[in-house]
């Protein structure tokens, strides 16, 4: 198979052997992948200090096509987010979405708008006073972009427009979101949100610049970010380790 | 049932070597058989040495280095040359080892027992933070090193215990970073270059 030249966040990176890494990028072109780089911790190595933990690089990987690990070749900085090494919530932050491209995207399975959404975001944890709701964005971002997003305008079990629902909407994390007055009754585990929180998310999953309005003390926003953790739990099977460290 | 058609006995020696780190199922194998060719007494010298390893063996109650089971203090601990003033932390005992090599730092250390390293399970409360903290709340210590890794897990360890220290009046310090000495700039990398610039200091 031939080498493929992209660029990549380093989400992992295990020392192995005298001075080589095994280190999982999510690339923009390939997806993510684990890959061999030989001699990396070497000062003199093809890597050029390429390979730290959620920066991002312009890499050569050779792609396997067994299961063998993908061997890279080169590697050269392009990015570093220098704020992560300044202010200890801002490292736990990218902890979070470094654990959240490792354990919800498939290996060679390549998304490229999420890719430059991670980096736009890293790039962006500095700005305290937006940070908790640019992860929470970029988490249903995530969700979104992976086809596991919670519905927040239907219902999720008779997929009917929920609308005028009153001051509190079902939600139901196994269904996949918002249930409507009809189908609560029947359902197990529904959990009613106030209806503020669910505009919370549907601002914060959206594209225009109404999520910055949410107060980010807010009662709505809280709800709002609990809702999407209860979502990302469920779907990982435990409760993401970095999230509650970043003050999400 | 045997795996490879090999004797149990032998089998289990194999996935034991293939769990060390960097050996895979062949060279488990490989190194198996060299065993089984190898002297009687050359085999068990190698059993011996990792029993003896794994029973004396233990962490320092200072430091954590690694000191002999009967004593509580590394040897470094107990050394009263050394300049008690001032702590160098480092990420393991590897990393002591060749500060030590250097003979560049004379005072203590303390060795965390890892990084904070998100996707290998390791947090705040899996370090040997809270017994640095101790150390440095007996009042004796002035100056705290940070010798941690340059990169961003190492960074990250650094600043955790930098704000875990700012409670106390002492100095906190990282190492310097930047190019290396008997390079040339040709060939220093952008990042390289960008840390020699901040940490530049007046000749």
């Amino acid at each position: 198979m031939p080498s493929a030249r992209t660029l990549a966040i380093v989400i992992r990176s295990v020392e192995v052997f005298e001075s080589s890494s095994i280190v999982t990028v999510f690339t923009r072109e390939l997806g993510k992948a684990a890959a061999l780089a030989k001699g990396a911790r070497r000062l003199k190595s093809p890597f050029e200090g390429g390979l730290d933990l959620l920066s991002v690089s312009d890499i050569v990987l050779l792609p396997r096509a067994s299961e063998a690990l993908d061997l890279l070749t080169e590697s050269a900085p392009v990015e570093r987010f220098d704020t992560l090494r300044r202010d200890l919530a801002a490292l736990y932050a990218g902890f979070h979405i470094a654990q959240l491209l490792s354990d919800l995207t498939d290996v060679h399975d390549p998304h490229p708008r999420l890719f430059d959404a991670a980096r736009v975001t890293l790039r962006r944890l500095g700005e305290g006073d937006l940070r908790i709701r640019r992860v929470a964005r970029f988490e249903l971002f995530c969700l979104r972009e992976l086809g596991l997003m919670p519905s927040l305008d239907t219902c999720s079990h008779c997929g009917r427009a929920v609308v005028n629902e009153g001051d509190r909407v079902g939600f139901a994390v196994a269904l996949g979101g918002i249930v409507c007055h009809e189908c609560r009754p029947g359902l197990a585990q529904v959990s009613l949100l106030p209806r503020e929180s669910v505009a919370a998310m549907r601002a914060l999953a959206s594209p225009g610049n109404d999520w910055r309005n949410l107060e980010e003390q807010g009662r709505a926003l809280g709800w709002a970010r609990e809702t999407i953790g209860h979502v990302l739990s469920h779907i990982l099977g435990r409760r993401p380790r970095f999230r509650p460290l970043a003050g999400v | 049932m045997p795996r490879s058609g090999y004797r149990t006995a032998v089998d289990r020696l194999c996935a034991a070597l293939g769990r060390l780190p960097g050996i895979g199922a062949k060279s488990a194998e490989r190194l198996a058989h060299h065993l089984l060719k190898c002297t009687e007494a050359e085999a068990f010298e190698l059993a011996d040495a990792i029993r003896e390893v794994k029973s004396r063996i233990r962490h320092c109650q200072n430091c954590c280095h690694l000191t002999e089971a009967e004593e509580p203090l590394c040897d470094i601990c107990r050394d009263p040359l050394r300049d008690q003033t001032t702590i160098c932390v480092v990420e393991q005992s590897r990393d002591l080892l060749t500060l030590e090599k250097s003979a560049a730092f004379r005072g203590l250390y303390h060795v965390l027992l890892g990084r904070l390293s998100p996707l290998s399970g390791i947090g705040p409360d899996s370090l040997s933070i809270d017994t640095l903290v101790e150390r440095v709340s007996a009042g004796t210590i002035q100056e705290v090193v940070l010798a941690t890794n340059p990169n961003l897990e190492g960074d990250g360890t650094a600043l955790l215990i930098a704000e875990r220290l700012a409670q106390f009046p002492i100095r906190v310090t990282r190492l310097a970073r930047g190019l290396a000495s008997g390079g040339t700039l040709e060939f220093a990398n952008r990042d390289m270059l960008a840390d020699a610039f901040v940490g530049r200091r007046p000749v």
